[in-house]
């Protein structure tokens, strides 16, 4: 077989990713028609940037559920004439082609871009989510009692903001750190926190009526606690939960710097939002503080924090991309776009194509992010 | 500009139209306006919220914002017209012929320059005036103002100055160039009563002298008796009448400015013999226009096939001074005839006393320093806060800002506890029992209904949900269907659809909002609510509305109403007794007769005065306070008032500088703090008169 010219190869990935295509017809027929019923998600469709940012960043979300469909081959199989192809090559013994080319082990560029895009869009959202809760679950106590624990908690925040990421990241994955048990120590307080939220969340809300609370509640523990047990200390006995060493030091450390962040953003927004009267309204009839923080001040706080959640899942992907671009934390043979650009980059002037095409995918996807919550924060600032 | 004739009107609007394109469609904001206002005349714009006031005056300004656009007519000032000219062209007339004063004045100043640059700024800029000139030209206009100290004021920055002051500074912007017209847009809305009138004689005066042409907005009929000339009322868009002032007082053509005047209350009126009537409706969306007259579904004298045939032309009433009417009907309609009077009641008698407060006191210690050290200040909110309220009472609590009102609120709701002194809620002392630990009984039998109405509803939960979890929280009903079943009571009582209960916050107008809050309040069934001006910032045709709805709960509940409010009129109509706040202090308590007729004590007296009534037969002294209301946190010695009181020269000796006066109880229980010997109060004149007619 011939080598494919590069408008073939194009044709080849257009045709390749067609459940990516139908997914995203769907989705945009069916929100423009829907769209003056579905509120700020329903406008996001007005604004081009946002429409443009919403498009590219459900590319990638549909690529990684359907990575299944569209990869060509095993992206870790290695093919041995492969390596360091140029993209279009053909595979021998098949009536396929190595799209993007091969990399130094000689596995297809193409199948390892499209996994990894599963494997970041895991981990960015999921740690993005944790710490929110964790800066959500601190910061609107901050800012709604103000006082000692404010300024106790905030020192706190800005000295793990003035701590230099990268320095604290090598720190954490350190194997001699690893042994003093400190990453699964910050992972057991960290990923308490979510579990804390949920259940005071329900319990706020449905503390009028025990048998209801208690049902809510006990299941939002069982739930909670059973991740908790596996995810920070890999001790689920059915072993559903459970989170590669590695895998959770970075996590960790993700979440670590994140959460401080939004600890600030939100207690910024709830300090302005506490003087409102339907506050008071709550305080008068009697309220806890914590129905007040969590079901009156916090659904009103959505805009300025999904915004952010967008910015900080781009932030975080590209975190991410740092951390295996530096060799820390994932396994050798995960297909991240971060890891996958530092194993390019020893070859980069002979053989580019390893380290571009991931790279380009990192910078499309969160271009699109940030072209979302630009969208967003246009929208919601509008009547 | 030289061929302009003096005689000729000084800004002509003819047929304006204004729309404002939004994605959805083009709203249109204001249909086939005209007004006319001639040199020195000033002109009054008075509407409800939404009516298009604003948009008129910013059209004039040729500021619409990138939406707003204006779809035909023309604008004439000193017959050039505005609307074709260029952005260069209304640079040289924008601050220099035509001047604009906003509604918040710390939005108009720039907070980062000295008040003299910027108002140097001004002539600087059109006239080239040299800066000395400039400067010296700013200190003479900021003692034309009336503020004191003029060289520490050009000095100053917009933060040093009180709301009063700073509002002056910007009148004297605008009057830096000594401009042909000035456009005020609510220019005391944001300030209180007191300072409200000296600014209002200020306009007043320095129109006189500068002989300035004047287009004044406001809500508020008696400002525009006190102000204007000449008014416009519009609705919905549409100017609905003008003419002379008084003419459209005594003698109003249109069906609209006569609701409209009876839906505020006026002296005379009264909650049980003569109760306000509220314009049926609400007001239409600017989208959801009816045909022909927009007023024609409120309006009584509205006939089927005439009114909302076709668009409606503006009718020139005759035998009156340039007056016009939008009403097809005003020839045919009876004006003398008497309104139709509402349901009249009884006054209910007061019961067992529910409420009593002894000594109250609530200080804040407030550190100065940034790091908490410094000198540790004392800002005394309430002091010595004594009185009682009864079952079926309406008890107002009159005062402006920092007077401590709220404060007192807060504190009897329990979300402060107070520094001493004693509340007594049915034999129950709950005065350092904090909201948290009162039990459920007790929360809900003292209930608040809230000012904002934007504010007092959380936006992201639906109506219903918000009553229902109120009920929740005061463990009223003992299934979800029972306690629904019990919101929807709930929002009947409070006269609103059912299907309100799925909506959410934002889809609801103002007055609605401030019914589901009444609702809400009452859930628990309460007792005493207190209402921390519940109708303040609502329009005045809701809320003649929104008051009777409260009068009428209260007489069925039996509910004691302590009703926190600035504004006189409506106190008037509502209250049964009155206690007047100042720094603090309660300067006067008695009943209503009481505190509204003489003797006064002298802050009631400028108070009184300072209210703007809006019908030509009140005559009324003019009582101007000087100056401004002092910080609770550096009060002054001896009595509160004595910086501003214009009665302390008749009090012998120190006595208002270093004494705090005592209580006087004078006949029928009727209390005065002053030194004021009480043959010296029996001798007071009343400040409102009512002519004859």
């Amino acid at each position: 077989m011939e080598p494919l010219s590069w408008p073939m190869i194009f044709a080849k990935m257009v045709v390749q990713f067609w459940p990516v295509w139908a997914a995203l017809i769907v989705t945009v027929a069916l929100s423009l028609h829907f769209r003056r019923r579905l509120g700020l998600y329903g406008k996001l469709f007005d604004s081009t940037v946002g429409l443009l940012g919403f498009v590219i960043v459900m590319f990638w979300v549909f690529t990684a559920l359907f990575a299944d469909l569209i990869i060509t081959f095993d992206p870790i199989a290695q093919i041995s004439q492969m390596k360091n192809v140029s993209p279009g090559t053909p595979v021998p013994g098949s009536d396929q082609w190595y799209l993007l080319g091969g990399d130094h082990l000689a596995r297809d560029v193409f199948s390892r871009v499209v996994m990894g895009a599963r494997r970041v869009l895991t981990i960015a959202p999921a740690a993005t989510v944790i710490a929110f809760m964790v800066g959500i679950t601190l910061g609107l106590p901050a800012g709604y009692f103000g006082g000692k624990l404010d300024t106790g908690l905030s020192f706190i925040a800005n000295l793990v903001l003035a701590f230099p990421v990268i320095l604290l990241f090598y720190l954490l994955v350190t194997p001699e750190i690893r042994q003093t048990g400190v990453p699964v120590v910050l992972a057991a307080v960290l990923f308490l926190f979510p579990v804390i939220f949920v259940s005071v969340l329900l319990n706020s809300r449905y503390f009028t009526n025990p048998a209801r609370r208690n049902l809510y509640v006990g299941a939002a523990l069982a739930v909670g606690l059973w991740a908790y047990s596996g995810l920070a200390f890999n001790a689920d006995p059915t072993g559903i939960w459970s989170m590669d060493p590695n895998l959770l030091n970075v996590f960790v450390s993700v979440v670590f710097v994140n959460a401080p962040t939004v600890f600030r953003i939100v207690r910024g927004i709830v300090m302005d939002l506490k003087s409102r009267d339907y506050v008071a309204a709550g305080q008068t009839r009697g309220e806890g503080p914590w129905y007040i923080m969590l079901w009156e001040i916090l659904p009103n706080a959505r805009g300025p924090l999904i915004v952010d959640f967008c910015l900080r899942i781009g932030y975080t992907t590209i975190l991410l991309g740092t951390l295996g671009f530096f060799g820390l934390g994932v396994s050798p043979e995960s297909p991240d776009w971060g890891s996958t650009i530092d194993d390019g980059r020893k070859l980069l002037s002979i053989y580019p194509h390893p380290a571009v095409v991931p790279a380009l995918a990192l910078m499309s996807l969160v271009l699109g992010l940030n072209l979302l919550a630009d969208g967003l924060r246009e929208e919601s600032m509008r009547d | 500009m030289t061929d302009w004739d003096p005689s000729k009107p000084i800004l002509e609007i003819e047929n304006l139209s204004i729309s404002f394109f939004t994605r959805l469609r083009e709203i249109p904001a204001v249909m086939d306006f005209s007004c006319t206002v001639m040199p020195g005349e000033a002109m009054g714009l008075v509407g409800e919220s939404g009516c298009g006031k604003s948009t008129v005056a910013l059209a004039v300004m040729r500021d619409l914002g990138k939406t707003g656009r204006i779809t035909g007519g023309a604008i004439k000032f000193k017959g050039r017209d505005l609307t074709t000219m260029t952005e260069e062209e209304l640079r040289h007339i924008r601050g220099s012929e035509i001047a604009m004063i906003y509604q918040e004045p710390m939005a108009s100043l720039n907070p980062a320059m000295r008040i003299g640059e910027q108002l140097a700024e001004v002539p600087i800029i059109h006239q080239n005036m040299p800066r000395a000139e400039a400067l010296a030209l700013a200190r003479q206009i900021i003692a034309d103002v009336r503020l004191p100290d003029p060289d520490r004021i050009l000095r100053a920055y917009p933060h040093q100055l009180s709301g009063g002051q700073q509002q002056r500074i910007v009148i004297a912007m605008a009057l830096m160039a000594k401009p042909a017209l000035l456009i005020l847009d609510e220019p005391t809305t944001a300030l209180d009563v007191t300072v409200e009138a000296g600014i209002v004689d200020l306009v007043k005066e320095l129109g006189a002298k500068y002989g300035t042409s004047m287009l004044f907005i406001s809500h508020n009929l008696g400002l525009i008796l006190d102000v204007c000339d000449r008014l416009c009322v519009m609705y919905s868009g549409e100017a609905v009448e003008t003419g002379n002032v008084r003419e459209v007082f005594d003698k109003m053509r249109h069906p609209y400015t006569q609701a409209l005047f009876r839906s505020i209350p006026l002296p005379g009126a009264d909650k049980n013999s003569s109760p306000l009537i509220a314009i049926p409706g609400n007001f239409p969306l600017p989208h959801e226009r009816p045909k022909g007259c927009n007023f024609g579904p409120r309006c009584d004298y509205f006939r089927d096939g005439l009114c909302n045939a076709r668009d409606i032309p503006m009718d020139a009433v005759t035998d009156h001074d340039r007056h016009a009417t939008r009403c097809l009907r005003w020839t045919e309609i009876d004006w003398n005839a008497p309104a139709k009077v509402g349901k009249i009641t009884e006054k209910l008698p007061p019961g067992r006393l529910v409420l009593k407060m002894e000594d109250l006191k609530k200080y804040y210690a407030v550190s100065s320093g940034a790091f908490g050290g410094g000198a540790a200040k004392v800002v005394k909110a309430n002091e010595s806060l004594t009185f009682e309220a009864h079952e079926n009472e309406t008890l107002a609590i009159v005062g402006e800002s920092g007077c401590g009102k709220s404060t007192f609120a807060k504190v009897l709701m329990g979300l402060e506890t107070a520094t001493s002194g004693s509340i007594m809620l049915f034999d129950e002392n709950v005065q350092d029992t904090p909201i948290q630990a009162r039990n459920t009984d007790t929360v809900s039998k003292l209930q608040m209904v809230f000012q904002n109405p934007f504010d007092t509803l959380n936006p992201s939960m639906t109506v219903g949900r918000q009553i229902i979890r109120a009920l929740e929280i005061f463990q009223k009903g003992n299934s979800d269907a029972e306690r629904e079943a019990m919101m929807l009571n709930l929002l009947d009582m409070v006269k609103l659809p059912r299907a309100f209960a799925e909506r959410m916050p934002r889809q609801l107008s103002g007055g609605q909002k401030q019914r589901v809050g009444i609702a809400r309040a009452f859930a628990g069934g309460a007792k005493v609510v207190v209402a921390d001006e519940p109708v303040s910032a609502l329009d005045v045709s809701v809320q003649a509305a929104v008051t009777d709805l409260l009068m009428d709960i209260q007489r069925e509940n039996h509910t004691t109403l302590l009703f926190i409010s600035h504004d006189l009129s409506i106190v008037r109509y509502l209250s049964d007794r009155v206690m007047v706040m100042y720094l603090g202090h309660v300067v006067e308590l008695g009943s209503t007769d009481q505190v509204f007729a003489p003797p006064y004590h002298p802050y009631t007296e400028a108070l009184l005065s300072a209210v703007p009534i809006a019908d030509t037969r009140v005559q009324k002294r003019r009582i101007v306070l000087e100056g401004d209301i002092p910080s609770a946190m550096n009060p002054p010695p001896g009595c509160p008032f004595q910086t501003r009181c214009r009665w302390k020269s008749q009090v012998p000796g120190q006595l208002c500088e270093t004494v705090l006066p005592p209580v006087q109880v004078l006949a029928g229980g009727h209390q005065i703090k002053c030194h004021l010997s009480a043959e010296q109060l029996a001798r007071m004149e009343p400040v409102i008169t009512i002519a004859a007619e």
